[in-house]
């Protein structure tokens, strides 16, 4: 709640200072009054009429939207300027049908609209912010829809982890993001490589699931017990001793890591699952490769991709390179390798010693 | 606005269509004949034909043309949904879907006919894997758990029926299999402790004729739910059997409240599509706890095994086995790895992997292979007669499952992080089990199904989104084109016009591939073109 406020001042600071930046009068305005409460002003009326009018049938008497084919306009005007919806309104986009007739004053009065809180009276609002914790619950109602459409089948249902996907509940990244700003970049790109894909949504999408997600880490808190995934505590059943003899000898740890060498300290930098992860498959260590070209020229460089048919490098200066792998002659270096071939020789016990062994190098 | 339009257009439509009489489709009028024995101009089913071979009979690209590949068409959905769809082709229209989506598109020039939308805000919304057609209606299951029947002609809705309750916890993304006069679908619901169904259909009306259950109702003490059904399944004309593969038993990654083997998930069952009774089922995966759902097609071949005739089931399983049934009557001919696999104890004399329980998920985890994707999934395998071979998209991996008793017994009560893992096409000898040749696809893994044809090309795509013809003999590239997105369907070919082309999915785009028009005209000379 309190965050909330916070950024609600937060953006009615930037409207005051957008005003500034705005030269047609008329849209200055209506930023002047963004986050005011209906009912304070004689285009309230008219602005509510025109929405209704022109708008709401799509977007929802309450501005709730229809998602995924209709977006809330719940805080549209937090991400976009009066000048982007005037164009929008104007012009349409996608399906949205563009309204270029329609007279200056209502579109005014319907921007002044969208800046206010619907469905709430002032008074709530000046009573202690029911109206903002109203729009959130709206917004998270709305993005657990789209969580469970898109997200759900990797991260569960209730975002507290499912097939293939981690708990975003405990999820650092989750924890560390405030309205969005790192939960949004993950979405929109994904992570390719840990098989996440990217994510078209837009941004009153993105906002709605985000107020889900940290809905979420709220209610996990609250549970006792039942919570799933591993922690840190859950992975201390190996021996030590046995752990350092399998780094030293069978596992061929030794071969190419070294305790006081590039593992000195592993343990300060990572833990629990997520050291058990980089020490059964580093995914993201970089293969080394040396390109001998039909000249006999060699290329030293790091695969950037590679597949049946090119072969792509980096070399030290960053410069991209690919061939056609029938064109060259060349040799990688995937130190990842020996970690892959491991896999069928590991007992648990092996696995739980040698975390045991590596918990100790900090 | 213009939507609202097109929705008043489609309702009224629907309306007409309701007092037309069934006689006035005749151009639309895909019979039980044709399902059983399909034209070369068509891909009627799922699989294309009930056996589930995905063996097309066509031969106009060979293993020495086929370098000569090119693009006919592309079709954009525009959508960021994958195309998981296996597309219909009848009477030279394609229907394919993704979810909440279904398109009509010119199999010649891939130029779109109708397109149907219809969003929904329930349910989840993983994947759509295509429609299925009877007498110039289509069926279209949504993520919300609704079977909608729509004129194929128009894209127009004639009945919308609730197959399953996403508020329970179910959705569903399968195609449904049409036998006979049966709409047979199947659900998809593992977040819950659910039972899984098989359910028909009467195609005209959506009337429920049967509901088979794979698990006892939820609740029922010391047993198990589960066993869902979201997978299309295949179907034998003379013994009157469908076939069909079961999901993994809930709770999920805990199976200490559910002793036993946990009939019938993890298994292939075969069922009279008449009144619903199961002939036999096959547990695939006993008292599984690693999500390997043995939905993977129950592939059907008539061939000798071991010098004997046999009518044959066969399954590359998600649980990393491949297995030869006499699908008669259940019995088991051949249970083998197909990669690595490291969580049984054998296998005992009825074909079954004994599970390992030291292998269940454990607080401090235990390293399992393959991962909870399996070896291999959704993606269709091929049977190619001439040499015998099973090919299938196999994914070889390792992961680390967890589970402990604060994770509670419902839903997914555990946790699992795959490690690693790697595609690679296998052919498989299925007398034995061997691989006679393998062909590496990257890292991670694709997403392609596999398709042969009879004159001995492999079609299939690799991790980057290549997609690939190979030689069926040796699983040497005859030739590639990258498709640019990761490719997440299964292959399909026909014949129109004395013209083959091979069909892929890759992102949202379809495209349509084939010979220059030029050498399709005068194959003769292309026989000579060195």
């Amino acid at each position: 709640m309190k965050r909330f406020q916070y950024v609600a001042l937060l953006t009615a600071a930037f409207g005051v200072f957008s005003l500034q930046l705005q030269e047609k009068p008329v849209y200055a305005a209506s930023a002047l009054q963004t986050e005011h409460a209906p009912g304070s002003q004689p285009t309230d009326k008219l602005g509510a009429e025109a929405y209704a009018n022109h708008c709401a049938i799509c977007h929802g008497d309450q501005r709730q939207g229809n998602l995924p084919a209709f977006p809330p306009l719940i805080g549209i005007k937090r991400q976009m300027t009066d000048e982007q919806i005037t164009t929008l309104v104007h012009t349409g986009r996608g399906r949205m049908p563009g309204f270029p007739t329609l007279p200056d004053p209502e579109l005014t009065a319907i921007l002044h609209f969208l800046g206010t809180t619907p469905g709430v009276a002032s008074a709530a609002q000046a009573a202690g912010g029911s109206a903002a914790k109203s729009q959130t619950s709206g917004l998270a109602q709305a993005g657990g829809a789209l969580f469970r459409q898109n997200c759900a089948f990797c991260h569960g249902r209730d975002a507290m982890g499912g097939e293939t996907g981690p708990d975003l509940t405990r999820s650092k990244l989750v924890h560390a993001d405030v309205n969005g700003d790192k939960i949004s970049e993950v979405v929109r790109e994904g992570r390719p490589q840990k098989g996440m894909p990217a994510f078209n949504l837009s941004s009153s999408e993105l906002q709605s699931i985000v107020a889900f997600i940290h809905g979420q880490v709220a209610s996990a808190n609250s549970m006792q017990g039942k919570r799933r995934g591993v922690d840190v505590a859950d992975l201390q059943t190996g021996n030590v001793e046995a752990g350092k003899a399998y780094f030293n000898g069978p596992g061929g740890c030794a071969k190419c890591h070294s305790a006081t060498g590039d593992l000195a300290g592993i343990a300060s930098r990572y833990q629990g699952l997520q050291l058990e992860e980089r020490m059964l498959d580093p995914r993201d260590v970089k293969s080394g490769v040396i390109v001998t070209l039909p000249s006999g020229k060699q290329l030293k460089g790091i695969v950037a991709y590679h597949d049946e048919f090119t072969l792509g490098m980096r070399d030290g200066d960053g410069v991209y390179h690919s061939w056609p792998v029938n064109r060259i002659k060349y040799t990688i270096d995937s130190p990842v390798d020996a970690h892959v071939k491991q896999f069928s020789q590991y007992t648990d016990a092996d696995i739980h010693n040698l975390m045991a062994y590596l918990q100790t190098l900090r | 606005m213009k939507l609202l339009k097109e929705a008043l257009v489609l309702a009224a439509g629907a309306l007409l269509t309701l007092g037309a009489s069934p006689h006035s489709l005749r151009a639309q009028n895909l019979d039980s004949a044709d399902l059983i024995k399909p034209p070369a101009d068509s891909w009627p089913l799922y699989h294309g034909d009930y056996s589930g071979k995905r063996h097309s009979p066509l031969t106009q690209i060979t293993p020495r043309n086929v370098s000569n590949l090119s693009l006919a068409w592309a079709f954009q959905t525009d959508q960021t949904a994958s195309i998981k769809a296996s597309p219909l082709l009848v009477d030279g229209v394609l229907y394919f879907t993704v979810p909440d989506n279904i398109w009509a598109v010119d199999a010649r020039s891939g130029h779109m006919l109708w397109h149907f939308h219809h969003p929904t805000t329930q349910g989840d919304h993983i994947g759509q894997r295509g429609v299925a057609m009877y007498k110039g209606w289509l069926y279209f299951t949504s993520p919300d758990g609704h079977l909608i029947s729509l004129n194929a002609k128009d894209g127009s809705v004639r009945w919308n029926k609730i197959i399953a309750d996403v508020n329970k916890g179910y959705w569903t993304t399968m195609a449904p299999l049409v036998v006979a006069n049966h709409v047979i679908i199947g659900v998809s619901g593992d977040f819950d402790n659910l039972t899984g169904y098989l359910r028909a259909l009467d195609p005209d009306t959506g009337e429920t004729q049967w509901q088979w259950n794979s698990t006892p109702p939820a609740g029922t003490p010391n047993t198990t739910t589960g066993g869902m059904t979201w997978m299309t399944g295949t179907y034998d004309p003379k013994l009157n059997l469908v076939y069909w593969g079961t999901g993994n038993p809930t709770p999920v990654l805990n199976g200490s409240t559910r002793p036993g083997d946990n009939l019938y998930t993890c298994s292939i069952v075969a069922i009279n599509p008449d009144n619903g009774k199961l002939a036999w089922g096959f547990s695939v995966s006993p008292h599984d706890t690693h999500d390997w759902d043995a939905v993977e097609t129950p592939m059907l071949v008539d061939g000798t095994f071991h010098g004997q005739p046999r009518k044959m089931l066969m399954q590359a399983s998600r649980n990393g086995y491949f297995f030869v049934l006499d699908r008669t009557n259940g019995k088991s001919l051949l249970t083998v790895p197909y990669g690595p696999t490291n969580w049984t104890k054998g296998i005992d004399k009825d074909g079954h992997p004994i599970p390992n329980p030291d292998k269940e998920p454990a607080p401090d985890g235990r390293l399992i292979a393959p991962d909870e994707g399996g070896l291999t999934n959704y993606r269709a395998p091929s049977f190619d007669p001439k040499n015998g071979l099973f090919i299938v998209d196999a994914h070889p991996s390792y992961s680390i499952y967890f589970a402990k008793p604060a994770d509670g017994n419902y839903g997914w009560a555990g946790a699992d992080y795959g490690l690693w893992g790697k595609g690679v096409i296998e052919a498989i000898d299925y007398q034995t089990g061997k691989i006679r040749w393998s062909h590496e696809v990257g890292r991670g893994g694709s997403g392609a199904g596999v398709l042969t044809t009879e004159s001995g090309v492999t079609f299939t795509g690799d991790a980057y989104g290549n997609f690939l013809a190979l030689d069926t003999s040796d699983g040497k590239t005859l030739w590639h084109a990258g498709t640019g997105a990761s490719i997440q369907s299964s292959p399909i070919s026909y014949e129109l016009d004395g013209r083959q082309y091979v069909l892929t999915g890759s992102g949202g785009v379809l495209f349509a591939w084939a010979l220059p028009p030029a050498s399709t005209h005068s194959p003769q000379k292309v026989a000579r073109t060195p």
